[in-house]
């Protein structure tokens, strides 16, 4: 029961990240209908932009982590700008293919940088060991992971209740034309999508940092795993991302305490479920409920 | 049609006319001829140069079916890898039972089954959830691939065949035999997807690309329709992983991975969505790509400058490759959506009229 528990709790720290990662993708989806096969790159370059601040650059770390999600926004900015303005009223294929080759635009420049090979770990900043609930122990940097989410979650629910930009991103989400006849400006808030995007694609790099080690392949897996987590909670809804997150963190920990053991019994040995899993849902919620837990069915007029 | 050798342009007045595969004799004269040059291509190059042939022809099989899920039905798709990664498995499977010309086409059978599986959502949902699913579908395939030691968890698993009616087939002449073999399929799977896609289902296929809803009403039925256009797909894949088993005499999942699929969508668009000569121009393009990076990457790694000027721990390298297949990508998507078929269609429409100005 311990062992569960503990589980438990790491696969949702595992999960917040995903959480986190999957804020900004739904973002982008709910107002411009764009899939961004890039998200895990952003992730990436997130990370690594604050490991080189703070290692550096000799940046506190909290200061370091702050600049690198300003900036990674800022490039969310940017490539919203330079590619995907560009790309307005052509068929939403070609812009998700953009995302696609921009993907590996991205890829190769991070090869460009010491990044692209090899493990790095962030300065300690956290203290060792963890609370102690009962036999139970949670980690600092889970806690970490798990505070830092729930802060954004707050952030984000007073940005899109109350400001003014929130609501128009909103209002752009649910119809466009409508939205453009009292006067928001469509075009900041797909550029404001593509900044947040960023933004909450480098603090979850930034947790990954602080949960374990960083490498290229392993925070662009995350990217991946995205996707499964959104499906899960459905492509448009912001707290079906979090949930979606959550569970998908869940599920690749409790399937490496308890099902690869029951892969090896039907010959797929070596382990490794939790890499699958993630994967093996989106399919099935695809068979079977492809709008996910909270999203919302299309209807479309001819 | 008074004189079909001279004719500048398109007098099509039935639909009998309009659905014929050639618009004129000079088309058929200009397809023969590319086929006989084809064919005797291989006398004048290397072995080596061969094989880089082979793969384009291969890739090509790849990026017809390709052609048929993203270019005419309109769904991503980011697995065609893992479809040839199955039809590349079944053939090493059944390789030392059975003879190449049943091998191939059941890898292209199973890789059908399973595109099938993996296109039910259709059924439900539009294009971009289908991305997704295929997404899914690649990811698990290279996972239960590299677990399962039935398939040497992903290590090389030898295809050998030896012997073709008598012909031997060793070191020297391996490659120019599978040359032909290739060659010989690509044509007859060029030939079947020109004959479905002129006629009732091709059309079918882009009624529901363009609007589903419309399809709908009209009679068709778009989940079914995309479904066989998914399942289509994965057929060519599966054949082109076939060949590719027995071309390069054996399989590793290293050829079909991710990065794979996403190298076969930029050859698809590349060359130009939903056409046969841009099936054929994409790959070509992409694999020289890929060839001259990998050249200039060798040349930079001997060069002393090069090596002066960057950093430690940086592999400018491996970057060349990723760097250059994505920019390709959004400026092939940016400025020219319609590919490479599009040059080829002006450069071809130019010379319709030469040397008169219009």
């Amino acid at each position: 029961m311990i062992d569960f528990v503990q589980n438990l709790i790491s696969g949702i720290a595992v999960g917040c990240i995903y959480a986190l990662a999957a804020l900004g993708f739904v973002l982008v989806y709910k107002s411009s209908r764009v899939i961004n096969f890039s998200n895990g790159q952003f992730i990436a370059i997130g990370a690594f932009l604050a490991y080189a601040l703070a290692v550096w650059a000799k940046l506190p770390v909290l200061l370091a982590a702050l600049l690198a999600m300003l900036l990674t926004a800022g490039l969310g900015f940017l490539v919203e700008r330079v590619f995907l303005r560009r790309m307005v009223g052509q068929p939403i294929i070609s812009v998700i293919m953009v995302t696609i080759g921009l993907a590996s635009v991205l890829d190769g420049l991070m090869y460009l940088t010491p990044f692209g090979s090899g493990n790095f770990t962030f300065p300690q900043f956290l203290p060792q060991g963890g609370l102690n609930l009962g036999g139970i122990s949670i980690s600092y940097p889970q806690l970490l992971a798990i505070g830092f989410t729930a802060l954004f979650l707050v952030l984000f629910g007073w940005f899109f209740q109350r400001s003014v930009l929130g609501v128009s991103m909103r209002a752009v989400a649910d119809d466009q034309m409508a939205s453009m006849s009292v006067g928001v400006s469509v075009q900041r808030v797909f550029a404001l999508a593509w900044a947040v995007a960023g933004l909450t694609a480098a603090a979850a790099g930034i947790v990954v940092g602080a949960v374990s080690g960083l490498n290229q392949d392993g925070l662009i897996a995350i990217g991946l795993a995205v996707f499964p987590a959104v499906i899960l909670g459905g492509l448009d809804s912001v707290p079906g991302a979090v949930v979606g997150g959550i569970i998908i963190g869940i599920l690749q920990s409790l399937s490496t305490a308890y099902l690869d053991g029951l892969f090896s019994q039907i010959g797929l040995v070596g382990g490794g479920s939790q890499y699958v899993m993630p994967f093996v849902v989106l399919l099935v919620m695809l068979w079977f409920k492809p709008h996910g837990l909270f999203g919302t069915e299309e209807i479309e007029r001819v | 049609m008074r004189n079909p050798w001279a004719q500048t342009g398109n007098y099509r007045t039935s639909y009998v006319q309009d659905t014929t595969i050639f618009a004129n004799y000079r088309e058929i004269v200009s397809v023969v001829l590319l086929l006989l040059a084809l064919c005797i291509l291989p006398m004048f190059l290397e072995r080596s140069q061969v094989l880089v042939l082979n793969f384009i022809l291969i890739y090509a099989i790849a990026v017809l079916g390709l052609n048929i899920t993203t270019g005419y039905a309109g769904l991503i798709s980011v697995g065609q890898a893992a479809f040839m990664g199955v039809g590349a498995y079944t053939v090493a499977l059944s390789a030392p039972n059975l003879p190449f010309w049943l091998t191939i086409p059941l890898g292209g059978l199973t890789a059908a089954i399973l595109g099938f599986m993996v296109g039910i959502p259709s059924l439900r949902v539009k294009h971009l959830y289908l991305a997704l699913a295929t997404l899914a579908f690649q990811e698990i395939f290279v996972w239960v691939v590299g677990r399962s030691p039935a398939l040497a968890q992903g290590a090389a698993i030898p295809v050998e065949m030896r012997n073709f009616l008598g012909l031997e087939i060793g070191f020297r002449n391996h490659n120019y035999f599978w040359y032909y073999v290739i060659l010989f399929v690509l044509v007859l799977m060029v030939i079947a997807w020109r004959n479905l896609l002129r006629g009732k289902y091709g059309r079918a296929l882009i009624a529901v690309r363009d609007n589903d809803r419309a399809a709908d009403a009209m009679g068709m039925d778009p989940g079914r329709t995309k479904l066989f256009a998914f399942a289509l797909g994965a057929f060519y894949g599966g054949i082109a992983g076939g060949l590719l088993a027995y071309m390069q005499r054996a399989v590793v999942v290293e050829e079909f991975t991710l990065t794979r699929s996403v190298a076969l969508l930029a050859m698809a668009i590349v060359g130009g969505l939903g056409t046969v000569v841009g099936s054929l121009l994409g790959p070509a393009f992409i694999e020289f790509l890929r060839l001259y990076m990998e050249r200039l990457s060798e040349w930079m790694k001997a060069n002393p400058f090069v090596q002066s000027i960057t950093p430690a721990g940086v592999d400018v390298a491996s970057a060349l490759l990723p760097l250059s297949f994505g920019l390709v990508i959004v400026l092939f998507l940016v400025f020219e959506p319609r590919g490479l078929y599009n040059w080829w269609r002006l450069l071809r429409s130019y010379f319709r009229t030469w040397p008169f100005k219009y």
